[in-house]
């Protein structure tokens, strides 16, 4: 979990990593966009091969529903 | 498995045309400070060429055509077979390879062929018309594709806007014993296409007075809310990363090529984002991903032809290339192939004067 956390964050540039935990509601931070969701696709795809789709982010709320999504398909 | 081996068929040139107006994408009215400048780095599209309401595809093939049959020295009668690929034909019942015909002045002896398909088109088609040629005794055969795929977008839109433009591009296809195979590898994930469907305007759902009005509205640019969704972004992106790989992997390995020999990868121009994640994962140096999108942008199926003649024209020209190529959406759809080239005909792109 903290790892994916850590990998999560690393797709932001101007949020500092400490704001980002589990319960972050990420689409209420200040930086997200589509531009991101796509290097979190990405990001996943590579660290975890997983494949997440439009649904997966636009059903998640926080962090760690993304983190279950990953986990339930790895 | 869609994997085709087309052997004694090469291609003898490739061109391509696009409209003269361009548009800037600094200059789109509607992005606040510093979000267009954010937007031309991630897709590394910086303008985009627009056909505009007097230009369409039959305009474009015929210019790249014209220009292509002129530099190869081809007679008109020389040609058996004029293909077609387009997803915006010209109109909704006559096949745009019979208006682009006429205007060539060819003759009655030629067959034409139209083929619907989006941005992995020129592969699709180029499948199919090499095989044609490979089977059935045909000598010669032009193979049109390209969109004016900036028609369709939701004009206030700001995630779509910024990337399409138009283009059409002509292969020249001959049948030639001493050609290289060319060899593909396509596929289909249809559960996927609703990622990328218009879904008004066919016969499924025709338009009504409030589609319709909608429909104007999208290309006006004067649809305050997106009311219709034609594109998930993110469902293309996560299938274009891990598909295309996977396609191109396959295509290497059911015909023994070695990924690193080949002198480049050309792919849909989707947008920089989606190149660059497809060559990492292939782990293909950039100097061999050839990208055009900062003059052109995502021009659907024109896209790998273009890229060809606007960033490759000097070595395709001047010798042997192996490509390595990937058209992928549309469908959900890939078409992946292997082609070796040898000194062909590339004019610089031509830009269309009506």
């Amino acid at each position: 979990m903290n790892e994916f956390i850590a990998n999560f964050a690393d797709q932001f540039e101007d949020t500092d990593s400490s704001e980002i935990t589990a319960a972050t509601e990420f689409k209420n931070l200040d930086e997200w966009s589509s531009l991101i969701a796509l290097s979190v696709i990405a990001m996943v795809d590579e660290e975890y091969d997983v494949t997440l789709k439009g649904d997966d982010i636009r059903g998640s709320v926080t962090v760690g529903d993304l983190f279950n999504i990953v986990k339930s398909r790895a | 498995m869609a994997f085709l081996k087309v052997d004694n068929v090469s291609i003898k040139g490739i061109s391509a045309c696009v409209p003269p107006s361009v548009e800037e994408n600094k200059d789109i009215p509607f992005y606040a400070p510093g979000e267009a400048e954010q937007i031309i780095a991630a897709t590394g599209i910086e303008r985009r060429h627009i056909a505009g309401p007097d230009i369409c595809v039959s305009d474009l093939c015929f210019g790249a055509a014209e220009r292509l049959l002129e530099e190869l020295g081809w007679e008109k009668d020389s040609i058996d077979l004029l293909a077609l690929c387009t997803q915006n034909p010209d109109y909704r019942n006559q096949p745009t390879s019979f208006l682009v015909h006429e205007r060539l002045g060819l003759n009655e002896s030629v067959m034409c062929l139209d083929f619907f398909h989006g941005c992995p088109g020129w592969v699709m088609s180029l499948s199919s018309v090499s095989s044609m040629l490979s089977a059935s005794g045909l000598k010669r055969a032009l193979l049109l594709v390209g969109d004016t795929v900036s028609k369709d977008q939701n004009q206030a839109s700001h995630e779509s806007r910024p990337l399409f433009g138009d283009a059409c591009t002509a292969t020249a296809l001959e049948f030639d014993p001493a050609a290289p195979a060319m060899l593909f590898n396509n596929g289909t994930m249809s559960d996927g296409g609703k990622a990328l469907i218009i879904t008004q305007g066919g016969y499924r759902h025709p338009y009504t007075h409030e589609t319709l009005d909608i429909e104007i509205a999208r290309r006006n640019g004067t649809l305050s809310v997106r009311q219709t969704d034609d594109m998930d972004g993110m469902d293309v992106f996560s299938f274009a990363i891990t598909k295309v790989p996977k396609a191109l992997k396959k295509l290497c390995t059911e015909f023994s090529l070695d990924i690193e020999e080949v002198d480049c990868l050309i792919l849909h121009q989707a947008n920089k984002l989606i190149v660059d994640a497809i060559a990492k994962r292939l782990k293909m140096p950039a100097n061999k991903v050839p990208v055009g999108l900062r003059q052109f942008g995502n021009t659907a199926s024109a896209s790998i032809p273009l890229t060809i003649v606007s960033e490759c024209a000097d070595a395709y020209r001047s010798g042997k290339q192996k490509s390595l190529v990937c058209g992928f959406g549309t469908g959900l759809s890939w078409g992946s192939a292997y082609i070796e080239t040898n000194h062909i005909v590339v004019p610089e792109v031509v830009i269309y004067q009506s």
